[in-house]
């Protein structure tokens, strides 16, 4: 039965193709421009760090000058060094490491080559962990590293490649800021979608090349890059006791039990310092796992947002005009209809039918969507926006892409389909 | 016209007549607030720098090794080197530009330790030729003096004190509405106030920020040298600035050649690049307009013509009564019309609904008024067009058709 | 084979009642030719429809084959009319844009048969009407007496019991009226019951009874000696 319905969808389409190739238009082009967006939109919101990110926490104290506090105001996005260096050396959970952006000179051994600048991150051992970022060679660097100002470094493969052509680095040494590090694993291709462990970096871009320690970092006195916010003056912002926000502050911890703990911990060390004289204000904690935070930080950019909204405000239109399109056509064919139900035809046959040709409709429409889709992430591909070279369609989206023409079309057609097998065999047979 | 047969006619086809009346209702509303999200990105992209963007080239840099000691010796130098390029009328030293997404802030206030500062301002800093080499417009008050400049190492100490401040136009009706700001005290930086020195009529901040503090930037009289602001800024002839930027790298390497030159481009691209997102924003606004009333017509001329074949007998017989081909043709404009009418009001309401989520989730501005007769006319306009062509099949019909029997 | 007791139909709109029929009783036997004349107006369409199993009665009972319709949902009618009835039209009301073979299939595509039960019956049925040779052609390409053939062997397809006409030969030239009425009685004397609705007496002259609709109400008529044909109900073994 269900191919006699193909078969006559296929007629019906054959007898009037200018409205069938309308209809397709108009869901593909909905589908089409669905899908550019949600694609986007999937790619800028999904979850960078899958399986882990309930367990990744960022810190947030709160050590200004009582001046300018209001009760339940949220305290600022980053940590002052001293506060960053104390937590990490409590250890109080699974993991932690501070860390802030920065960029350095590196100085080629070979030959031809100019010196130039790369992006890299001053962070603590347990950072390589608690990312999970993956090692072609050797390893992360210890605590023993981080306590001793050790010259090591991790590098990424590109950086590997760039300066020495292979990727069998390590033991090597690189000049950074006029200073050798010995490198001690180089890291693997690697992109979290987006770098929610900085916001203030290049969030969608392809990530930094250099990790060194962070107490390296000062000695060799590497410059930062990322947001600073001083309250007060401060000769030296970078110093230790600077009352200066600069660091990025991550813990780990493997249960909510785990976290409740070390909030109550933060709150007790708030207090420390308070009595200490160095905090001014009460206790003012966050502990953020890695979806709150991005959360928080409305990561998205709105514009990814605005434009799936408009594009699915267009698919609704293409359905209802689908929806009004398809009613015209079946009605038109009252007279058959009403035919074929005198010769037996129950209406849930009739309604079927109907259906069926309205989901091939939706069928047709999804694989020319599937086109659209694709040029419309081409062109996204040639934004010079940094996400620009993630949006492709994977598999979850291409089966999404026909599910939604398919289910656009088959809703469209529910009306339709009705109002059709409604149509009573007596009245439409009357020759006059 | 009659409206009631025709009222009652679509109250017998009212499924149809809904579906075209719901889809012109969500196209008005959509077109309405996507035009007016294309015009709020188009001012975003005209609005004024403040700045000569037609003859600023502006240099990215960067040194290795640490502690140049000299720093500000050689920023000097460097600016000199710049100047005797020839086209090159004026160089300066500066932490940040209009539109090139980095921000140096700093709260203003009139009070000393303000617990809510009212202003949130961009910070410029540079060299001494900084407002020259912008071509900002002074509209009071005066530039810096040479000696009111201190260097940024001495604005890190708590006992810094820069003496005075230039303010935007912005700040200064923020602040001092209705009098004139100059030689007042605002406190930005340390224990001192700085005193307002001069006011510019525009300056505008290098990122983008909330509506209304669009307006606030000012500029201290601190130097700062490459190692911190990394930005050079040279005011060329604009027709020169190809030939000067080929100039540059040579310039500074014969300076100093320990420094990384990572930019120079000329402002014109800078806002270019900055406003790519905006643009590219308005562009598919505009496309998906224009589809949608592509769509929408479409729909109407395919429920028309519809509409048209049912009723062939009925026109006929028209016809055969006395209907000329023009009445024919007016009972389907008419409908239209009233079709259009009801979604435009239905259109209406909802485009107000989705402004006023777009205002709560995207900080758009409220939908101006002047939008309901323009949208009403666009899709009264777009449905007419699209009847016209049924309606003429329809006015075609011969009246022998009413005498016929099937 | 069918009965109809006291069935009344009525048609109501906001404003006007219109009793179509009204205490219709007639009974239909096999291996009768009915024809059912009346003035326009007279309700014989409706009595048609309602017959039909196109229409549901107001009041009263039809029971069609035995079976009493009132209690039948749509799927239920549905399949009794694919089953026992079969149609002709005044209009014809062939699928253009089907052949004539896929024309005679549509209601066999609802019985649920194989592919070679359909085939035989549609080679067979368009045998019946002499019209096997023309077995691929659109109804487009036929004269209207071609096409009435045509909408013959579907409505005979299914083997139904009951035929149902409503002014088959309307729309025909006398020709080709007669080559249809001809094989109707060709149908009806190898055991379909036929029920024709006309205007025609020269038609309803062919039938072998003849029942009067007026004011939604029938009458037997009294047949002239001139026009009596053997009863076929009194041939066929068994009612």
């Amino acid at each position: 039965m269900f191919t006699y319905y193909l078969d006559l969808a296929r007629r019906s389409f054959k007898r009037n193709v200018a409205l069938t190739v309308l209809m397709v238009l108009a869901i593909a082009f909905g589908v089409g421009a669905s899908m550019t967006t949600l694609t986007v939109l999937h790619v800028l919101a999904a979850d960078p760090i899958p399986g882990k990110s309930q367990h990744l926490y960022y810190v947030q104290l709160d050590p200004e000058k009582a001046n300018g506090y209001l009760p339940g105001k949220e305290p600022a996005d980053q940590s002052t060094r001293a506060d960053a260096e104390a937590l990490v050396r409590a250890g109080r959970a699974d993991r932690q490491a501070m860390m802030t952006g920065g960029r350095a000179a590196v100085e080629p051994e070979r030959a031809g080559l100019a010196p130039f600048f790369i992006s890299g991150r001053w962070t603590s051992a347990d950072f390589f962990a608690m990312f999970n970022a993956p090692f072609l060679a050797g390893r992360g660097w210890t605590a023993a590293d981080d306590a001793g100002n050790a010259r090591v470094t991790v590098v990424s493969q590109l950086l590997a490649e760039k300066l020495f052509g292979t990727t069998d680095v390590v033991g090597r040494s690189v000049r950074v800021e006029g200073t050798p590090l010995r490198i001690v694993g180089v890291l693997a291709r690697w992109r979290l979608t987006p770098w929610f462990y900085d916001l203030s970096s290049d969030r969608y871009g392809k990530g930094e090349e250099l990790f060194v320690p962070f107490s390296t970092s000062r000695e060799l006195k590497l410059t930062r890059n990322g947001n600073m916010n001083c309250w007060d003056a401060s000769p030296d912002p970078e110093a230790l006791g600077a009352t200066c926000e600069w660091i990025q502050l991550w813990v780990e911890l493997g249960s909510t039990a785990k976290a409740d703990a070390y909030r109550e911990f933060l709150v007790r060390y708030s207090e420390q310092e308070k009595a200490a004289g160095r905090y001014q204000r009460p206790p003012n904690v966050r502990l953020r796992s890695v979806p709150e935070w991005l959360a928080y930080k409305e990561v998205v950019p709105n514009d990814a947002r605005l434009q799936t909204w408009i594009a699915l405000g267009f698919l609704l239109v293409c359905l209802i005009n689908t929806v009004g399109l398809l009613l015209t056509k079946f009605l038109r064919r009252s007279m058959e209809i009403g035919v074929r139900r005198a010769l037996g035809a129950s209406k849930r046959s009739i309604f079927v039918q109907l259906l069926v040709e309205a989901g091939m409709i939706g069928l047709a429409g999804g694989c020319l969507g599937l086109g659209l889709a694709w040029l419309g992430l081409w062109t996204v591909r040639h934004q010079p926006t940094s996400y620009a070279d993630l949006a492709t369609l994977d598999l979850p989206m291409l089966a999404a892409t026909f599910a939604l023409a398919v289910v656009t079309s088959l809703l469209a057609g529910l009306l339709p389909a009705w109002r059709g097998c409604q149509v009573t065999p007596a009245l439409q047979l009357k020759s006059h | 016209m009659h409206f009631m047969p025709i009222l009652s006619s679509l109250r017998r086809h009212r499924t149809a007549a809904a579906l075209i009346a719901i889809e012109i209702a969500l196209t008005c509303a959509i077109v309405c607030n996507a035009i007016f999200l294309v015009g709020d990105r188009l001012a975003r992209m005209d609005q004024p720098s403040g700045i000569v963007e037609d003859e600023l080239v502006r240099v990215r840099l960067a040194g290795i090794g640490k502690d140049r000691t000299d720093a500000s010796a050689l920023t000097n130098q460097d600016l000199n080197a710049l100047r005797a390029i020839p086209g090159v009328k004026s160089t300066a030293s500066a932490d940040q530009v209009p539109f090139a997404n980095s921000s140096w802030n700093s709260d203003v206030s009139t009070i000393p330790d303000d617990p809510a500062p009212p202003v949130n301002g961009a910070m410029y800093v540079g060299s001494a030729d900084l407002l020259e080499t912008l071509g900002v417009t002074l509209t009071a008050g005066r530039d810096f003096t040479p000696d009111e400049y201190i260097e940024f190492d001495a604005m890190q100490t708590s006992t810094a004190h820069m003496p005075s401040v230039i303010i935007t136009r912005g700040i200064a009706e923020r602040l001092f509405p209705g009098k004139s700001p100059l030689g007042q005290p605002v406190y930005i930086w340390g224990k001192e106030p700085q005193i307002v020195v001069g006011v510019i009529d525009r300056l505008a901040r290098p990122n983008n920020v909330k509506p209304g503090a669009q307006d606030y930037a000012f500029v201290l009289p601190v130097f700062v040298p490459y190692t911190i602001g990394g930005t050079y800024l040279l005011r060329v002839a604009p027709d020169r600035r190809a030939e000067v930027i080929a100039a540059i790298d040579a310039t500074l390497n014969k300076v100093d050649p320990s420094r990384i030159i990572s930019d120079r481009t000329t402002f014109t691209e800078i806002r270019k690049e900055f406003f790519r997102q905006d643009r590219s924003m308005a562009g598919l606004l505009v496309g998906v307009c224009a589809a949608l009333l592509v769509v929408t017509a479409l729909g109407v001329i395919g429920l028309a013509s519809f509409w048209v074949q049912q009723r062939t007998r009925q026109i006929g017989t028209r016809r055969a009564l006395g209907a000329t081909r023009r009445d024919i043709v007016r009972y389907f404009q008419t409908e239209n019309f009233i079709l259009a009418t009801i979604g435009i009001i239905i259109g209406m309401a909802l485009a107000y609904a989705i402004n006023l989520w777009l205002m709560d989730k995207y900080q758009v501005g409220r939908l101006p008024a002047v939008f309901l007769p323009f949208g009403a006319l666009l899709l009264w306009g777009l449905g007419q067009i699209a009847v016209l062509g049924p309606a003429l099949r329809a006015a075609s019909i011969p009246p022998a058709i009413a005498t016929r029997s099937v | 084979m069918f009965l109809m007791k006291d069935v009344s139909k009525v048609y109501r709109t906001a404003m006007v009642e219109t009793h179509a029929l009204r205490d219709l009783n007639l009974e239909v036997r096999a291996g009768e030719f009915v024809a059912v004349t009346g003035p326009s107006g007279s309700g014989k369409t409706t009595f048609l429809n309602i017959a039909g199993l196109l229409e549901e009665l107001t009041g009263g009972e039809y029971l069609l084959d035995g079976v009493n319709v009132k209690q039948l949902d749509d799927k239920a009618r549905s399949k009794l009319r694919n089953e026992k009835l079969g149609f002709v039209f005044q209009g014809f009301n062939l699928i253009p844009d089907l052949d004539l073979f896929d024309n005679v299939d549509v209601p066999l595509r609802y019985r649920g048969l194989t592919r070679g039960e359909r085939r035989k019956r549609i080679e067979s049925a368009l045998d019946r009407v002499g019209l096997a040779s023309r077995i691929r052609h659109y109804p487009a390409e036929l004269s209207g007496g071609q096409q009435q053939r045509v909408a013959i062997a579907r409505a005979i397809a299914g083997d139904p019991k009951l035929l149902l006409a409503d002014e088959p030969t309307g729309n025909l030239d006398s020709q080709m009226a007669r080559e249809v009425m001809q094989l109707l009685e060709d149908l009806n004397r190898q055991g379909t019951i036929v029920v024709i609705v006309t205007h025609d007496p020269e038609i309803a002259a062919r039938a072998q009874r003849n029942v009067h609709v007026v004011d939604g109400v029938a009458t037997d008529l009294e047949r002239g000696p001139s026009l009596v044909r053997p009863t076929l109900a009194a041939a066929q073994p068994g009612a």
